[in-house]
């Protein structure tokens, strides 16, 4: 089990946690930076202050209370629904891949994907935004064609780990994949 | 046949082009300058209204000021997002056949799949 500072495309310090638990299973989990206090506060004054000058412009106290709840419920929905804390990849070399999303209010989503539909795991360039960035991705097979790529799968969509993080992460996730040619599958 | 050279013909284009374009530019700074009476008085009751004088040029330079935005919009819209197979493949690498391989000869363009690439470059062989 270790763990390692990054850097994610935006500059963030994230943190890269690797652990072993068996010869063919692994764990890797990206910790995205948690929610700043003075990020919070500095939010909440603006929106705050806003609502404080259109009340004196309009002289309706409606506009404070609006303001307030609309804080209070903003925020409870930005940390259930946008801001995550960790994302995490557990590569079961016989099994599959499952890749979980853990969001500040605690909820977590996962996505499990079996061996036998995952083609290969790469590090792929695509524009985004006005950025090239790299980003890992699952490339599933085609069951039609053994060449073909069906669909790709993006992780760490939130992190966005820098090349240096993801060159680690796939050669973890390669030497377990590898495994796969050697040991023949039984279908 | 198709060269940029100078032509008599294009000559007289261009200063036909030239000619009119002048006239043109004239005639709207006579419209829009000249006083409706003068206009009545000559005949001329037909004209658009001097409104559109100062509308169309108005028109004309926000369209330019949103085709700047539309244009990047448009650009941002069509590029493939991060989870369709436009960034790793296409038809044309799809449908590629596959050459054989000559000794000492220089090896035959082809696009190559992204795991081979991947393992080139982020897997160092010892």
């Amino acid at each position: 089990m270790e763990e390692r500072w990054y850097r994610s495309a935006s500059g963030a310090r994230i943190a890269l946690r690797r652990r072993q638990h068996s010869a063919s299973c692994r764990e890797l989990a990206v910790r995205c930076p948690r929610l700043r206090l003075r990020s919070l506060s500095a939010a909440t004054s603006a929106a705050w202050l806003a609502a404080y000058g259109l009340f004196v412009l309009t002289e309706n106290s409606m506009v404070l209370s609006a303001a307030i709840i609309i804080t209070l419920v903003g925020l409870i929905i930005y940390l259930h629904f946008v801001k995550i804390d960790q994302e995490s990849l557990l590569v079961i070399g016989s099994l599959g891949i499952q890749v979980t999303s853990s969001y500040a209010s605690g909820k977590e989503s996962t996505t499990f994907i079996e061996m036998s539909q995952v083609k290969d795991v790469v590090i792929n360039e695509a524009i985004h935004m006005q950025k090239v960035i790299y980003y890992l991705c699952i490339l599933l097979q085609d069951p039609g064609d053994p060449q073909g790529v069906s669909e790709v799968v993006p992780l760490f969509q939130s992190s966005k780990p820098r090349l240096d993080c993801l060159i680690e992460v796939y050669k973890s996730c390669q030497e377990i994949l590898e495994q796969r040619k050697t040991v023949p599958q039984s279908s | 046949e198709n060269s940029p050279s100078p032509l008599p013909e294009r000559a007289i284009y261009g200063f036909a082009l030239f000619l009119g374009s002048w006239f043109g530019f004239m005639l709207y700074l006579i419209w829009a300058y000249v006083p409706e009476t003068w206009l009545f008085s000559l005949g001329l009751t037909y004209w658009p209204q001097k409104y559109w004088a100062v509308a169309l040029p108005v028109y004309l330079l926000v369209a330019v000021g949103i085709g700047y935005i539309l244009l990047f919009g448009i650009n941002m819209m069509s590029t493939a997002p991060l989870n369709s197979t436009d960034t790793v493949t296409d038809n044309y690498a799809k449908k590629q056949q596959q050459k054989k391989f000559q000794e000492e000869a220089i090896p035959a363009l082809r696009d190559i799949p992204i795991s081979e690439v991947n393992r080139m470059f982020f897997l160092p062989e010892k």
